[in-house]
C-alpha cells in the first residue's frame, strides 16, 4: 500500500489519538504534522485532545503511596535479599 | 482462596511454572535478589497507582501489590535481565489481580458507545461557549476538577477499559507494553484505549456539570 502524499481532515481525525500517543509510522507522523500545520480546524481539535491529555496525566500521576504499602513489599524483598 | 490465585496465576504465566517448579527462592544476598530490588523499587508507586485503579480501595490494592510482589520474588528466576522489567512486573499484577477479583474484573458490561461521539470534551465545551471565552478550554474544566474527582470518573469506567486507560494515564506504557502487560493484542489496546477516552470525557463533562464548573443548560445537547 502506498502512502498518499497528504491527509484530508478525516484521515487525521482518524489519527489524532495515535498521532498524540507518537504511535504512528514516520510517514503518518510527518504527514499528520503538515496537515496541522495547514488546517486551523484539525490544529484546534488536536490542541485541546493535547491539552486534555496533559491535565489528565498530570493529575492522574500524583500518586500518594501509604507508608504501609511499601514497608511490606520492602519486607518481602529483605527476607529474599 | 490464596490457594486458588495461585494456581490462576500459573495458568495465566506459565513462565513462572517452570521456575517454581524448581522448589526454589532466590537464594540469600544473590545478585537476582538485589536486580529485583534495583528494578522493582522505582515501580512501586506507579504499580501501587495502578493497583489501586483495579480494585478501586486502598486496602485491597496494598495486598494485590503485596502479593504481585511476592510472585515476582519467586519468579524472578524466570525473567530474562535486559527485557523489559516494567512490563513484566505489571503483567504479574495484573494477573493478580485476574486471581483475586475475577469477579471485579468482569464487573461492568462493555458500554454502548455509539452514542458517544469522538472529540466529546470538545463538542460540549464549544456548545457551552467555552471557546470565544477562554483560551485553553479543555485545561479551564479539567484543572477545575480536583483529583479525587478525576480519579472517580476514571474508576468508573467498566474494567476493560479501566485498566488499559489505568496504564496509560500512570505511565509511559506503549500500546505494546500496554498490549504485554494484558496479554492483548496492540490492535485490542488501540480500540480499547480511544473507547475508554471518549468514555472518560463523557464522564468528566458529567462531573463539571456536577460541580457547577460549567451551566447545567448546555447538559440538554446530546
Amino acid at each position: 500500500m502506498t502512502t498518499p502524499d497528504r491527509f484530508t481532515c478525516e484521515q487525521v481525525f482518524q489519527r489524532i489519538n495515535d498521532y498524540l500517543d507518537r504511535e504512528l509510522s514516520a510517514d503518518e507522523m510527518r504527514l499528520v504534522r503538515e496537515h496541522l500545520d495547514t488546517c486551523a480546524v484539525c490544529a484546534r481539535e488536536y490542541a485541546f485532545e493535547g491539552s486534555v491529555l496533559d491535565e489528565l496525566k498530570a493529575k492522574l500521576r500524583r500518586i500518594d503511596v501509604p507508608r504501609s504499602a511499601l514497608e511490606k513489599v520492602e519486607a518481602i524483598l529483605k527476607r529474599r535479599a | 482462596m490464596l490457594l486458588y490465585t495461585s494456581v490462576w496465576i500459573w495458568v495465566r504465566f506459565p513462565a513462572l511454572l517452570a521456575f517454581a517448579a524448581t522448589g526454589a527462592s532466590l537464594p540469600e544476598s544473590s545478585p537476582q535478589a538485589r536486580d529485583l530490588e534495583t528494578l522493582l523499587r522505582p515501580l512501586l508507586e506507579r504499580a501501587y497507582g495502578y493497583a489501586l485503579r483495579l480494585v478501586r480501595n486502598g486496602a485491597d490494592a496494598e495486598d494485590l501489590l503485596q502479593e504481585a510482589a511476592l510472585a515476582a520474588v519467586r519468579g524472578f528466576g524466570g525473567f530474562q535481565l535486559g527485557t523489559n522489567f516494567k512490563a513484566w512486573f505489571f503483567q504479574i499484577l495484573t494477573n493478580c489481580f485476574y486471581g483475586r477479583h475475577r469477579r471485579l474484573a468482569r464487573e461492568g458490561q462493555p458500554t454502548d458507545l455509539e452514542n458517544v461521539p469522538d472529540l466529546y470534551l470538545y463538542q460540549r465545551t464549544a456548545e457551552a461557549g467555552l471557546h470565544q471565552t477562554v483560551p485553553d478550554p479543555a485545561r479551564h474544566v479539567l484543572s477545575r476538577l480536583d483529583q479525587e474527582e478525576i480519579l472517580q470518573a476514571l474508576d468508573s469506567l467498566p474494567e476493560e477499559y479501566r485498566s488499559v486507560s489505568a496504564l496509560y494515564f500512570i505511565d509511559d506504557f506503549s500500546y505494546q507494553e500496554i498490549g504485554d502487560v494484558l496479554s492483548v493484542p496492540v490492535g485490542t489496546v488501540r480500540s480499547r484505549l480511544h473507547r475508554g477516552r471518549k468514555l472518560l470525557q463523557q464522564r468528566l463533562w458529567r462531573a463539571a456539570l456536577d460541580h457547577g464548573i460549567v451551566p447545567h443548560a448546555t447538559e440538554q445537547r446530546p
